[in-house]
């Protein structure tokens, strides 16, 4: 017998899960994306460098900037080209807006309705409208830095290999100062909200993020050492699945928000590390709902860190010159953190620029069967003990913890 | 107290961007809460779908069957369908990927066949009549805020006639293709977005489709050339968002 759950709602693209019952036992659990090949890899080969980025850009809205940053820094080391410290900081700041646009987004709006016991948050605004307008209020600032650094809300043009299009005032970065002042204050309350979570899910076998807390040079992980992807990651591709699955050294592993704070706690901010400290016990126990509590601290830590380099950026003074890129034979990789885990842009160029080799492997590819392992331990425990529709229930929200982005994973290319 | 409009959201194969552009009007989706009733919108409520809509916004490209079914099951159900974003009416840049499905699934996913019944992503206006276009990648939100007002009161929405420059010049912007040679599209393609790209002193890349009637693509093609570009270039560059022109 085959329980097939209807397709996930509160999550972003298009996929559901199958049930495998066998002798009134659950033998399998298969998550189906049924979101259609997007075929991205494809698209920017042959491309021009320059324009690259804009086109990744479009392999997903809640994060484009994520997508775009690694594709410029993926470019800018097949270029071998350095840029200063002025155009990492409002990078930074960038991937910082999508951090708080997009935990906002999955904890207020998406997560927090099961909390409460609605359909959506918009139902559940008619008790908790301050709750949801405080997300909406954190989305907003998050979106501002977005539009600040890469153009606009959604998949804006302006980050590009060597700099920016338009660099910010100084009138906008006060803002931002002031902002998130104003903001911090709201994101300490969402931790206490989601600390109240119960553990479900799988635990993972790994843990994996990259070196610096939002990009790094290379991958870590819980057992120590900096490693490209292709020395302990390996990609199958399963028959019922657009997404393909990942593992690390033939274990299952996670990416995130929760293996950011277990694997860089030291690079916290102030408040941030304080909060992960209270709640440390909890979150090392590796459970993947903990992964929406590791978010919350992460809007804690984005707003701090928002307002450092702000005041960093003013006090130093914008210069917004760009950095000359020189097309160059050559072969980079970028990893960024994505809001919901380590996302991997590899490019090889040819000596006019063009792209003649690109792979891009996205968090929700790199957890696919890290959900799988998840949805088969949550199945085994109610299968039996539930009825039906509350195990595709209690599914669906184990699903929504990873904060999967179904667009972004069905699109991966061989290795 | 007036009935509310029965109003339905739905993602075919896309990057989530257009429904995630409802959710950016922020305060103002409540003001569209006094009008519409959401029966439907897998991105933000679990509640199940109505039996009939009277608008259905529809995003992204038809790329597998079950997006083909989805989108002639809805057109059945609701009186006022628009299709909504680049992907939806144009095709947009995963449409742009020019070779036939069955080589596109082997160079990614291997030698495993179509199992899963994947298509050529093709537009929604390929497939079914539409009642209103709105492009853009993403659509701009404001322009989706006034549609769906102006449909609540009675009123035909008005589609942008005018090209991307029209705005440029409003705000003033240099003219970068003229000023700095950059590839800009903004001659050829649908205003509406309020020249947003030009704000950062880039070239319009043509994210809103071409502008139909009175513009000259070919005017564009000689100057981009006169710039230097070579031809396959341009040429990809004008079909990146709109290889499939309604």
């Amino acid at each position: 017998m085959i329980i097939e759950t209807r397709e996930f709602t509160r999550v972003e693209g298009n996929g559901k899960a199958e049930v495998v019952i066998e002798d009134d036992e659950v033998k399998d659990v298969r998550l189906k994306i049924i979101e259609g090949p997007r075929f991205f890899e494809l698209l920017t080969l042959g491309r021009h460098y320059r324009d690259v980025p804009d086109l990744e850009a479009r392999i997903c809205a809640i994060c484009y900037l994520a997508h775009s940053v690694a594709s410029v820094i993926g470019i800018e080391r097949a270029f071998g080209v350095e840029v200063p410290e002025e155009v990492s900081l409002l990078r930074e700041l960038g991937l910082i807006g999508e951090f708080l646009e997009s935990h906002s987004l999955h904890l207020y709006l998406l997560v927090a309705p099961d909390l409460f016991g609605y359909p959506d948050a918009i139902r559940m605004a008619s008790r908790h409208g301050e709750l949801v307008r405080e997300g909406l209020a954190i989305k907003a600032f998050g979106n501002r830095l977005r539009v600040l650094v890469g153009g606009r809300e959604i998949h804006g043009i302006n980050v590009k290999p060597g700099g920016f299009g338009r660099y910010p005032t100084v009138e906008e970065l006060e803002r931002i100062e002031r902002e998130s002042e104003a903001l911090l204050r709201l994101a300490k309350r969402s931790v206490r909200l989601f600390a109240r979570l119960q553990p479900y899910g799988a635990r993972a076998g790994h843990f994996v993020a990259t070196d610096g807390y939002l990009w790094g040079e290379r991958l870590i992980s819980d057992e120590g050492g900096k490693f490209h992807y292709t020395e302990r990651i390996e990609e199958r591709s399963p028959v019922y699945s657009f997404a393909k699955q990942s593992h690390y050294m033939g274990e299952t592993f996670l990416v995130g928000a929760l293996p950011r704070l277990l694997l860089k706690s030291s690079m916290l901010t102030p408040t941030a590390r304080r909060l992960f400290e209270e709640h440390g016990e909890k979150l090392e126990t590796g459970y993947v709902s903990y992964n929406n509590l590791a978010q919350a601290i992460e809007l804690v830590y984005s707003i701090e860190r928002a307002k450092e380099i702000a005041r960093r950026l003013l006090d130093r003074g914008i210069e917004g010159e760009n950095v000359p890129v020189e097309p160059r034979e050559g072969e980079g990789i970028g990893y960024v953190e994505a809001p919901r885990g380590v996302l991997i842009h590899h490019y090889r160029m040819d000596a006019s620029g063009n792209v003649t080799y690109s792979n891009i492997i996205t968090p929700t590819a790199l957890n696919h069967a890290m959900i799988e392992a998840s949805l088969l331990t949550e199945a085994r425990g109610l299968y039996g003990e539930t009825d039906e529709g509350e195990m595709v229930k209690r599914l669906e929200e184990t699903v929504r913890a990873f904060d999967p982005c179904i667009s972004c994973s069905v699109h991966l290319v061989n290795l | 107290m007036m009935e509310k409009l029965k109003l339905g959201v739905f993602e075919l194969t896309d990057c989530g961007g257009c429904a995630l552009n409802m959710l950016f009007l922020y305060e103002r989706l409540f003001d569209l809460l006094e009008f519409y009733e959401i029966e439907e919108f897998h991105m933000a409520t679990s509640l199940d779908g109505g039996t009939h809509y009277d608008v259905a916004l529809v995003t992204g490209t038809v790329s597998t069957r079950r997006d083909l079914n989805l989108l002639k099951d809805v057109r059945n159900r609701s009186d006022y369908l628009i299709a909504l974003g680049t992907c939806a009416t144009h095709g947009s840049v995963q449409a742009s990927v020019e070779m036939p499905i069955r080589e596109k699934l082997k160079a990614v996913y291997g030698d495993g066949g179509n199992p899963m019944g994947a298509l050529d992503s093709k537009p929604v206006v390929e497939y079914v009549a539409v009642d209103f276009a709105l492009p853009g990648c993403p659509y701009d939100k404001e322009e989706v805020y006034q549609a769906l007002i102006d449909i609540a009161k009675g009123v035909e929405p008005v589609r942008k006639d005018y090209p991307v420059c029209l705005e440029c010049k409003l705000n003033e912007y240099e003219c970068v293709l003229v000023k700095k040679g950059l590839p800009c599209l903004g001659p050829i393609t649908y205003g509406g977005c309020n020249a947003v790209c030009l704000r950062s002193g880039l070239g319009c890349i043509g994210c809103r489709g071409p502008l139909p009637g009175e513009v000259n693509p070919a005017g564009e093609y000689e100057v981009l050339k006169s710039l230097g570009y070579d031809e396959e270039y341009i040429l990809r560059k004008f079909k990146t968002f709109s290889r499939w022109e309604p």
